[in-house]
């Protein structure tokens, strides 16, 4: 079952928007600007899969290499679990690349996940696998 | 303007998320566990009644096939006019102390419950999956986000009058033929109700009655009314929803730390308005 690229990515943008405000336990808009994509490299500190919404928390070297720790908040532990995200499979120390939106308050080091990337370029969304069961 | 276009890009949000997601997913928990029970007559009791046991979702959880969520259709008003929603029933003063609520004050970011349920299903509370577990005596309800139970007897006794206010009310019920009624009040009125998908505030009046049908052996239906005298004009009558047998036989046991979430959020909302 193949879908293009463009309606995956279409969708994901129309998903983004619908769900946060009618489903999600707060609206996304509420909390990230959207206007403001946002994308970290760093190590895996923890991974929380916890309600209201499940967490990543990474450490990323600044420009002047001091380590900033930063945490993105991605779908509802049981969305993902059942997206096909499996619970251990990034682990603490594992590099990865986040992409997403700030939050609203530039002063936090926050931002909402929209795309995590790991070193062998295994992807993963905001509800788990992207390139799993669920994009197949 | 700005409803009609939430409105518009909610509906595309559903045919997306159907589109993207629904038969993937469902093959995908089909692995998970137990398989799904194949159609067929209604399993019962010892005593006769409908069991109603079992694990129920509406075809996928949360950011998978949403739009596949317990399909809601009935109708409360006359043809052709359409049933009154829950916030059209405020009263002025709840309309007012609503407009003075946002995202940031939601309970559910500090894992409270909340009364109903985010998308018009008890069971699932703020979750889209819940288990029954039925016996004649009890029928136990239990939502798999944020750990909220119901044990509701089945002997039609009274309300209890020696238990404090709960987020999730006390809930008694009976046998009315095959539908079983459960009627719940004493609740607290420091949640939020979360009808229509939207949140809001309820008060301590709240009383929800609501009628469960296993029609066939894969499917639940399920009807409620809503009262609050204190905030609403009239009942509001919760659209039917349908809801169907899941292919796994256990719901998840989730922590909840809300802790990020509501920092996240306050900041957020002295970002947009300063308070």
């Amino acid at each position: 079952m193949k879908r293009s690229f463009r309606t995956v990515l279409g969708c994901g943008l129309v998903l983004l928007a619908s769900a946060a405000s009618a489903w999600a336990h707060h609206s996304f808009a509420a909390a990230f600007d959207m206007n403001k994509p946002v994308t970290v490299q760093g190590t895996i500190v923890q991974v929380r899969l916890e309600n209201p919404h499940s967490w990543f928390f990474l450490d990323v070297k600044d420009p002047n290499g001091k380590v900033v720790r930063w945490a993105f908040e991605a779908g509802t532990p049981s969305g993902m679990v059942r997206n096909g995200f499996k619970p251990g499979v990034i682990k603490k120390g594992v590099e990865v690349t986040i992409k997403g939106f700030h939050a609203k308050d530039p002063s936090q080091n926050m931002g909402m996940l929209r795309e995590l990337v790991l070193a062998d370029g295994t992807v993963y969304g905001m509800f788990g696998s992207q390139q799993g069961p669920a994009a197949q | 303007m700005t409803s009609r276009l939430i409105a518009g890009i909610t509906a595309l949000g559903f045919a997306c998320a159907i589109a993207l997601f629904t038969p993937a997913v469902v093959n995908v928990a089909a692995g998970q566990d137990a398989p799904s029970t194949p159609p067929g007559p209604v399993p019962r009791l010892a005593d006769g009644h409908p069991d109603l046991s079992g694990v129920w979702w509406g075809g996928a959880d949360i950011g998978a096939a949403r739009g596949r969520g317990a399909r809601g259709g009935g109708r409360g008003g006359a043809r052709g006019t359409p049933p009154p929603t829950f916030m059209s029933l405020y009263k002025p003063d709840a309309a007012a102390k609503a407009k003075t609520l946002s995202d940031k004050d939601d309970p559910t970011l500090r894992c409270v419950p909340t009364a109903f349920g985010t998308l018009n299903v008890s069971l699932w509370d703020v979750g889209a999956v819940g288990q029954i577990l039925a016996t004649p005596k009890m029928i136990v309800m239990l939502t798999e986000t944020y750990h909220g139970f119901r044990v509701v007897p089945t002997d039609g006794r009274p309300h209890r009058d020696d238990v404090p206010p709960a987020y999730r009310g006390d809930s008694v019920g009976r046998w009315d033929g095959d539908t079983f009624v459960v009627d719940t009040t004493n609740f607290t009125d420091n949640t939020w109700m979360s009808a229509e998908g939207r949140v809001s505030h309820h008060s301590d009046a709240l009383h929800i009655v609501e009628r469960y049908r296993r029609v066939d052996a894969n499917t639940l239906e399920i009807e409620a009314t809503v009262e609050d005298p204190e905030v609403l004009t009239g009942p509001w009558t919760v659209p039917k929803q349908t809801l169907v047998l899941a292919p796994f036989d256990r719901i998840m046991s989730l922590n909840c730390s809300g802790i990020e979430t509501q920092a996240l959020m306050d900041a957020a909302a002295k970002q947009s308005t300063g308070k």
